[in-house]
C-alpha cells in the first residue's frame, strides 16, 4: 500500500498531462516529418502528392552519402575516446580515491561543467584552437612548431577535442553510478577465491558496470550525432555532419530535404537506442540492486 | 557431501617437527581506524582441524580479525601465519584460505555453477576437470538441480548452499565465516548448523566462524573465543566458558549467568568473603589472590540456584520472584533481588513449577559453584 | 622502506591509482581550461583581441555589453531565458512527481508512457524543434518565446526530471506511508505531509535540471523562437556577425550564473539529505 492505489484510475490520470505534452511536441512533431518527407508537387501544404522522391535525390548525392558516413564514424570515434577515458575517470573517483573530501572536489570539479551551457563551452575552445590560439602558441613556445598549425580550429581535429571534452562526462556518469552500486563484498569474495586484482576487475567489476558503459555510450552516441552547435562553432563553415545538413537545407528554405535528413537522422538514433536496450533494462536504475 | 574427502596431512612425509602444526596462528595482532581500535593485541593458535567461533556483541572486532586473517585488512602490527607460513603481509588471493560472507556474495551475473567453478578457473585447473568437479559438488550440496539459475532467483538457504560450495571446492585450509547462517531463516538455522558441522569434522579444514549469537558458538565450537572492546576476553571449550567465565563481561554477555559486584572483606583458606548490596557470599579464589578491599565480581549460573536450601548452601539470599518463563527444558524464573537487580534461576522442565510470581523465596548456592572472575571491574 | 614491506602487488595497486590519477587530473586541466581561458579573455583591454595577448587588463567589454546597443544587447535576451527557466523549472517539478507516482500506480500502459518519456532524451533537439516549428507553420500558430519555446522545452526538461523522480521513488521506502495510512490519515494528506518532504531533494534535482537545461538550451529554440531571441540564440546570433570579446564576457556570465545556481542547489540538497539520512549506528 502507498499513497497511489495499484491501477487506480488517480495514476492513470497524473500521467495524462505529461503523456499529453510529450506527444504533441516530440511524437506529433516527429511523426510529422516522416510525412513531410514523403511530400512531392510544387507547393509545401498537407495536400501534396506522396513520393519517395526526396529520398531518392538525397541517396544520389554522393557527398551527402559520404556525410552520413563520415558522420557516423566520427561518433563511433567518440564513443570510443570517451568510453574508455570516461571508464578510467570513474573508476579513479570511485575506487582510488579514498578521501571522501578529495573525491567530493574532484566529482565536483568533473561534473560541474556539465551543468554550464554546452554552448558556451564550445565557443570557448576557439580563442584556443585558433591560428593565433592558446594552443599554438604553447606549441610554439616550446618549439614543437615553428609556423602555426591551421588544422585546430575548423577541422575535425579540433571538433573532436572540443566534444571530448563536452561529453566525457556523459560516459562516465553512469559508470560511477553502477561502480558505486558494486558491493564491496564481491571483490572480496572474489579475492579470497584467488583472483588477483585485475582477474577481479574484468571477471566482477567490468561486468556489473557493463549497463552503465552502455547507459553511457547511448547519451554519447545521441549527443554527438545531433551536435550541430560545436560543429558550427568549432567547425566552421567548412565542415559538417548529419545534423548540420538539417538546419542548412531549413535555412534554404529545403523543409522536404531537411525531412528527409531528419528521418535519417531519428532511424539512426533508434537503431542505436535499441541495441543498447537489449544489453540493459533502464527501468531499473536507482532500484536497490 | 563425500565429494570433499578428508585433507591428506601435508603432502610429502615432511620432517619430524616438534610442536604439532597449527592451522592459524595470530601473534598480538593490532588494528585501529584513526581513533577507533578495532582489535587490540588479539593472539590465537588453531591447531589441525579445529572448530573455533569468534564470539562477541558488534563492534568488539571479532570481524576485523576475521578480515585480517583474510588478508582483506592489513594488521598495523603483529603476525598472522596459515599452516605454520607467515602471511601477514600477503593478499588474500595467495592465501590457503576460502571465505564466506555474511550476505554470501554470490556473484549476481554468474549462475550458480560459474560461482562454484570460480574458485577453481582461478587456481587454473583444466577445464573438464574443472566441470567435473563442479558437478560433483554441487551433487554433495545438493544443489544441482539450480546449476543453472542466477543468485537473484534463489531462496535464503539455496544461497548458503552455493556459497558454502563455492568456498569449499578449492579445499582451503581454513574457512573463514562471517556470520554465515545469519541471513537465513530461524527455521533453518539448526539444520544448516548440523550440516556445517559434520562437513567441518569430515572434511578436517578448520572453521573460524564469527558469530554474535552465543548459541552457535557453543553448540559448533571446539574452541570458542570471546571478545569485547578489541580484546579477547577468555577462550577455551564452551564448557570452560559456560562453567568458568572467566570477567565480569563473559559472565554477563553470556546467558544464564547471574553477576555480584562487592568488595573483598577477607580471606578464609582458599575462598574469600565478598560483601555485595545482595548479602555477604563465599567465593572460592582458585589460584586468584584478591586482595581485601578491593572490588571484585563474582558470578554464580542460574541452574545452579536451589530454592530447597540446606547446609551445602552456605551463600543465601532471599528474593522475590516477579515472572516465570518456560522454555520446555527450562522453567526460569526471575526474582528481584533486595538491591533492587535481577536474579535468574532455572529449572528443569520436568520438575513441576514450585515458585510462583509474587513468593518471597530463601535461594542459596554452593561455594564450588561460584565463579570469581579476573581483573579489576570497569 | 614501507614499500618493500607492502610487497609489489600493492605497490602495482599503487601504480595504477596513480596512473588513473594523471589521467583524471589531465582530464580535468584539459576541461576547465578553455572555460578558464574565456573568463580571462573576457577581461582583455579594449584593444583586446579575441586570443593572446590580452592587450591589458580592464571591464571594457563588461561594460560594453552593460551599455550595449540595441543590436547586441544581451539584457532582454538574460531576462527572458531567465523567466523561460523559471516557467519550466517549475513545470518540470510539477509534471515529473506526477508522472512518477503515477507510475508507482503501475497503471495499464506505463510501459509505454516509459518509452514516451524516453523518447523525449533521445530524439535531438534540432528534429524536434524542427518538427514543432513545421507543425506551427501548418496550424498557423505565431513562434514566440514565451509559448512555442516553452512547449519544445518542457518536452526536454521533463524526462530529465521524471527519471529523477523515478529513481527517487525506487529507493523510497512506501512503509513510511503505510504507517501514515494506518494512523488514519487520508492518501492526500499522507502525499503531502509524508512523501513530498522525503522526496523533497530529489524535487529539487527535477527542478535544477529544468532550470539549466532550459537556460541553457539552443537547437530546440533556433526552430521555434520567434523574433524576440533567448540568450543562447542572441549569443549565437552574436557569434555569426563577430567575434569579440564581448562575446567572452557573456559566456563568463552565464557561466557563472550556472555555477551558482548549481551551487545552490547542491548546498540544499546536501541539507536536506543530511537531515533526512537514518543515523548510522
Amino acid at each position: 500500500m502507498s499513497t497511489i492505489r495499484v491501477r487506480s484510475a488517480a495514476s492513470y490520470w497524473l500521467a495524462v498531462p505529461a503523456a499529453v505534452w510529450m506527444l504533441g511536441v516530440v511524437v506529433v512533431p516527429i511523426a510529422l516529418l516522416a510525412w513531410v518527407s514523403l511530400w512531392g508537387g510544387r507547393t509545401f501544404s498537407p495536400a501534396s502528392p506522396l513520393t519517395v522522391d526526396n529520398y531518392t535525390k538525397f541517396f544520389a548525392n554522393k557527398t551527402y552519402l559520404q556525410l552520413a558516413l563520415s558522420t557516423v564514424g566520427h561518433t563511433a570515434l567518440l564513443m570510443v575516446i570517451t568510453g574508455v577515458l570516461g571508464y578510467c575517470i570513474a573508476y579513479f573517483l570511485t575506487m582510488k580515491v579514498k578521501s571522501p573530501a578529495w573525491r567530493l572536489i574532484l566529482f565536483l570539479a568533473f561534473i560541474v561543467p556539465f551543468w554550464t551551457s554546452t554552448l558556451i563551452r564550445g565557443i570557448a575552445w576557439v580563442p584556443f584552437l585558433g591560428v593565433n590560439g592558446v594552443l599554438n602558441q604553447a606549441l610554439m613556445f616550446t618549439g614543437a612548431t615553428r609556423t602555426p598549425i591551421e588544422a585546430f580550429l575548423y577541422s575535425v581535429f579540433g571538433i573532436s577535442m572540443a566534444q571530448v571534452s563536452l561529453y566525457t562526462m556523459m560516459a562516465a556518469g553512469p559508470v560511477i553510478y553502477m561502480l558505486n552500486a558494486v558491493a564491496p563484498q564481491l571483490r572480496e569474495a572474489a579475492m579470497t577465491l584467488k583472483a588477483p586484482p585485475l582477474v577481479v576487475f574484468w571477471r566482477i567489476v567490468f561486468p556489473l558496470t557493463l549497463p552503465g558503459v552502455v547507459i553511457g555510450q547511448v547519451l554519447v552516441f545521441l549527443n554527438v550525432m545531433a551536435d550541430f552547435a560545436t560543429v558550427a562553432t568549432v567547425g566552421g563553415n567548412k565542415h559538417a555532419m548529419l545534423s548540420n545538413l538539417v538546419l542548412l537545407f531549413y535555412e534554404g528554405s529545403q523543409h522536404r530535404a531537411a525531412s528527409v535528413v531528419a528521418v535519417l537522422l531519428m532511424i539512426c538514433m533508434l537503431i542505436g537506442v535499441v541495441a543498447a536496450m537489449k544489453v540493459v533494462d533502464i527501468r531499473r536504475l536507482g532500484a536497490d540492486r | 557431501m563425500d565429494a570433499l574427502a578428508p585433507r591428506t596431512a601435508g603432502v610429502a612425509p615432511s620432517l619430524p617437527v616438534a610442536k604439532p602444526q597449527l592451522d592459524l596462528e595470530l601473534r598480538d595482532i593490532r588494528k585501529k581506524y584513526g581513533d577507533f581500535t578495532a582489535v587490540d593485541g588479539v593472539s590465537l593458535k588453531v591447531p589441525k582441524g579445529q572448530f573455533v567461533c569468534l564470539l562477541g556483541p558488534s563492534g568488539c572486532g571479532k570481524t576485523t580479525t576475521l578480515r585480517c586473517i583474510a588478508g582483506l585488512e592489513d594488521p598495523d602490527d603483529g603476525g598472522v601465519l596459515i599452516g605454520g607460513k607467515e602471511v601477514t603481509r600477503d593478499p588474500p588471493w595467495q592465501r590457503d584460505i576460502a571465505m564466506m560472507f555474511q550476505d554470501f556474495a554470490l556473484f549476481p551475473h554468474m549462475t550458480v555453477a560459474k560461482n562454484v567453478a570460480f574458485g577453481l578457473e582461478m587456481l587454473k585447473q583444466p577445464k573438464a576437470r574443472i566441470a567435473e568437479r563442479v558437478a560433483q559438488v554441487l551433487a554433495s550440496f545438493e544443489i544441482s538441480a539450480l546449476a543453472d539459475r542466477k543468485p537473484g532467483s534463489l531462496s535464503g538457504g539455496q544461497r548458503q548452499r552455493v556459497a558454502l560450495a563455492r568456498a569449499m571446492i578449492t579445499e582451503p585450509r581454513l574457512l573463514l565465516l562471517d556470520e554465515p547462517i545469519g541471513a537465513l531463516d530461524y527455521s533453518l538455522r539448526e539444520t544448516v548448523m548440523l550440516e556445517l558441522k559434520l562437513l567441518q569434522q569430515r572434511t578436517g579444514i578448520s572453521f573460524i566462524w564469527v558469530t554474535h549469537d552465543q548459541n552457535e558458538a557453543f553448540s559448533l565450537g571446539d574452541l570458542v573465543v570471546v571478545m569485547n572492546h578489541a580484546r579477547i576476553e577468555q577462550q577455551g571449550t564452551p564448557e570452560d566458558i559456560l562453567q568458568r567465565p572467566a570477567t565480569a563481561f563473559v559472565a554477563s554477555f553470556i546467558q544464564g549467568n547471574n553477576v555480584f559486584r562487592g568488595t573483598v572483606l577477607e580471606r578464609a583458606g582458599g575462598n574469600v568473603r565478598i560483601e555485595t548490596a545482595a548479602g555477604v557470599f563465599i567465593v572460592p579464589c582458585l589460584g586468584a589472590s584478591p586482595e581485601i578491599g578491593a572490588t571484585a565480581t563474582f558470578s554464580v549460573r542460574a541452574e545452579n540456584i536451589s530454592d530447597t536450601v540446606s547446609e551445602r548452601h552456605p551463600n543465601r539470599l532471599t528474593a522475590h520472584c516477579t515472572a516465570v518463563e518456560y522454555f520446555g527444558a527450562v522453567r526460569r524464573h526471575i526474582f528481584e533481588r533486595a538491591d533492587g537487580e535481577v536474579l535468574k534461576v532455572d529449572h528443569f522442565g520436568a520438575q513441576a513449577a514450585r515458585i510462583a510470581p509474587g513468593q518471597s523465596v530463601l535461594l542459596g548456592w554452593q561455594v564450588e559453584d561460584t565463579v570469581l572472575h579476573q581483573g579489576i571491574p570497569g | 622502506m614501507k614499500f618493500a614491506l607492502l610487497g609489489d602487488w600493492k605497490f602495482r595497486s599503487a601504480l595504477t591509482g596513480w596512473g588513473l590519477g594523471t589521467l583524471t587530473v589531465v582530464f580535468l586541466v584539459y576541461q576547465w581550461m578553455p572555460i578558464l581561458t574565456l573568463g580571462l579573455l573576457s577581461f582583455a583591454g579594449p584593444t583586446g583581441g579575441t586570443t593572446f595577448p590580452m592587450n591589458g587588463v580592464s571591464l571594457h567589454w563588461y561594460e560594453e555589453l552593460w551599455k550595449a546597443t540595441v543590436m547586441n544587447d544581451f539584457k532582454p535576451p538574460l531576462v527572458r531565458s531567465s523567466l523561460l527557466a523559471a516557467a519550466c523549472a517549475i513545470t518540470t517539478v510539477v509534471l515529473s512527481v506526477m508522472s512518477a507516482q503515477a507510475m508507482r500506480g503501475k497503471f495499464r500502459g506505463n510501459d509505454w508512457f516509459f518509452y514516451l518519456m524516453l523518447l523525449g532524451i533521445m530524439a535531438p533537439g534540432i528534429l524536434v524543434g524542427f518538427g514543432f516549428a513545421i507543425l506551427m507553420r501548418l496550424l498557423d500558430v505565431e513562434l514566440a518565446w514565451n509559448t512555442t519555446t516553452f512547449l519544445v522545452q518542457v518536452s526536454w526538461t521533463l524526462p530529465f526530471g521524471f527519471l529523477t523522480m523515478l529513481a527517487v521513488f525506487n529507493r523510497f521506502d512506501s512503509r513510511v506511508e503505510e504507517a501514515a495510512l494506518t494512523l488514519g490519515a487520508s492518501r492526500l494528506t499522507t502525499f503531502r505531509r509524508i512523501t513530498l518532504p522525503l522526496i523533497m531533494p530529489g524535487v529539487i534535482g527535477a527542478g535544477l535540471f529544468g532550470f539549466s537545461l532550459s537556460y541553457d538550451e539552443y537547437p530546440r529554440s533556433m526552430f521555434t523562437t520567434g523574433p524576440d531571441q533567448t540568450l543562447p540564440l542572441a549569443v549565437m546570433a552574436q557569434l555569426d556577425r563577430q567575434l569579440t570579446p564581448e562575446i567572452y564576457a557573456i559566456g563568463t556570465t552565464t557561466t557563472v550564473f550556472s555555477l551558482i545556481a548549481v551551487l545552490l542547489c547542491t548546498s540544499a540538497l546536501w541539507a536536506m539529505r543530511r537531515s533526512t539520512a537514518p543515523r548510522k549506528a
